[in-house]
């Protein structure tokens, strides 16, 4: 889903462009208000795990392979605009260092993944949560993560497919089922990762998950120690 | 996984290794933004272009497998284009292969694509095989670019080759468990897989903040010595983009 160079118009890669500077300016704001600048360590080696694990394809039927993308399991581990900017920051350094994306169309990989795949999917997310609350906390977040980790693949590919009929590169009627298509069983395999994965942690450290509000945990081996 | 994993080669000598990192990066960053906005029939211009790409690689030093085998990562996506695009999109048909019809505008638009895409990755691919991580995150920083991506970055960069050689030992476990990647089903396995490296991970990542709390970290990294361009760098620099540009520009006329 990594656009390269050459795929996207100038209007396309001009309009995508300002709408994800403008957004990482925000939430570069954002997250300076509730963030330590001290706390880029951790910052920096979870977009070092995020990017690890998208090194683990999973197969999907038909012997294509689709890889983790993380973008909502970031946002709801790490809160939105933190797990935002680590994306962002994972994208750049694709970009930049596996010519994977291209630099004219950072723009547009930062608005389906971060932006269409992120914060939309994750305030979707937090508002099914608030709707499923009488399930209770836990549960309703495994829900709600699950059904939008799911559709956060798929919408984003949805952007991607939409961009790139706009230039011209694909036609709509051609690309847009297609990449939906693949994706919607891609994202089956994403939205089992991100609930497996936000159910474990809730487990061994529910401190860490910035979108959990539920009972606060007890303290965890090696506390200020480790 | 050897730390050099992402910028590899990034340490060689040649003449534009030594060019300096913020000269290297606006030129190239300049060679793709001019050859994406330039119109496909204007196939000169792109021969301007790749030659700029093919001297640069030259000088370089770089191996051209190392070249070629990172530049593979846009082929998926240029044969979905030309499998596609000739025989859906709309124009005057100029062959017909029994009930498929090739138009012009549709062959057209797999050019523009693969060239324009080439030439742009293997821009990348040069300049981030020629410059260390860390000075083009700084020359980055250099450019206005806030500190806190490069800062970021500069952790991830020193991290990833340990969570990943993490990844990889799990994944080794996992496969010597007779693990069967066959079925989607089996992303549970992963998810499991990912949740330990998660907080394997953040858990690190407490342990480098606090080691680097008590050290005395500010939030950025300090900076002992910063290049100053010199004039073989502003030659460099001029020379890529003015003759970029002026392709470009000879469309005009």
């Amino acid at each position: 889903m990594h656009i390269p160079d050459g795929f996207l118009d100038p209007k396309n890669s001009i309009v995508t462009y300002v709408a994800s500077t403008g957004t990482l300016g925000y939430a570069l704001y954002k997250a300076r208000e509730e963030l330590d600048e001290k706390k880029i360590p951790i910052l920096g080696i979870t977009a070092a795990f995020i990017f690890a694990a998208q090194m683990l394809n999973f197969p999907v039927a038909g012997g294509t392979s689709g890889h983790f993308l993380g973008a909502v399991l970031a946002m709801v581990l790490l809160g939105p605009f933190s797990g935002f900017l680590v994306m962002s920051v994972v994208l750049l350094v694709q970009c930049l260092f596996f010519a994977d994306g291209g630099l004219t169309a950072l723009g547009a990989n930062i608005f389906n993944m971060g932006i269409i795949g992120g914060f939309l999917s994750y305030y979707l997310l937090i508002l099914a949560k608030k709707a499923l609350s009488r399930f209770g906390e836990r549960r309703s977040l495994l829900f709600s993560s699950a059904f939008f980790a799911w559709f956060s693949v798929v919408v984003a590919s949805a952007a991607c497919s939409i961009e790139l009929a706009f230039s011209g590169t694909v036609p709509f009627k051609v690309v847009f089922p297609a990449m939906v298509g693949v994706h919607s069983i891609i994202g089956i395999g994403e939205a089992l990762i991100t609930t497996v994965v936000v159910a474990i942690v809730l487990q061994l450290r529910p401190d860490l998950v910035a979108s959990f509000t539920g009972a606060p945990s007890l303290p965890y081996a090696g506390e200020g120690v480790s | 996984m050897k730390h050099d994993y992402i910028d590899k080669y990034s340490r060689l000598e040649s003449p534009v290794h030594s060019i300096e990192p913020r000269a290297k990066a606006l030129a190239l960053f300049a060679l793709i933004v001019i050859c994406v906005s330039t119109p496909p029939e204007a196939w000169w211009c792109f021969v301007v272009y790749a030659g700029i790409v093919f001297i640069v690689a030259t000088a370089s030093r770089v191996p051209a497998s190392h070249i070629i085998s990172r530049a593979l990562v846009v082929f998926p996506f240029i044969l979905i284009v030309a499998l596609v695009t000739p025989f859906t999109k709309e124009g005057m048909t100029i062959l017909e292969l029994g009930f498929l019809k090739v138009s012009k505008e549709g062959l057209i638009t797999v050019w523009n694509v693969s060239v324009k895409s080439l030439i742009s990755i293997i821009a990348l691919i040069l300049l981030s095989s020629t410059t260390p991580f860390p000075d083009l995150m700084r020359a980055l920083e250099r450019l206005k670019v806030p500190s806190f991506f490069t800062t970021v970055a500069s952790f991830m960069y020193r991290y990833v080759f340990i969570i990943v050689d993490e990844a990889e030992r799990m994944k080794r476990a996992r496969d010597s468990r007779n693990f069967r990647g066959r079925w989607i089903w089996q992303a549970k396995t992963i998810g499991q897989m990912i949740a330990s490296l998660f907080i394997r991970s953040h858990m690190r990542g407490e342990r480098v903040y606090q080691a680097m709390c008590s050290r005395g970290f500010e939030g950025t990294f300090p900076r002992y010595h910063d290049r100053k361009m010199k004039s073989a760098d502003v030659v460099f620099l001029t020379l890529i983009t003015l003759t970029a540009v002026s392709a470009r520009i000879s469309l005009l006329w």
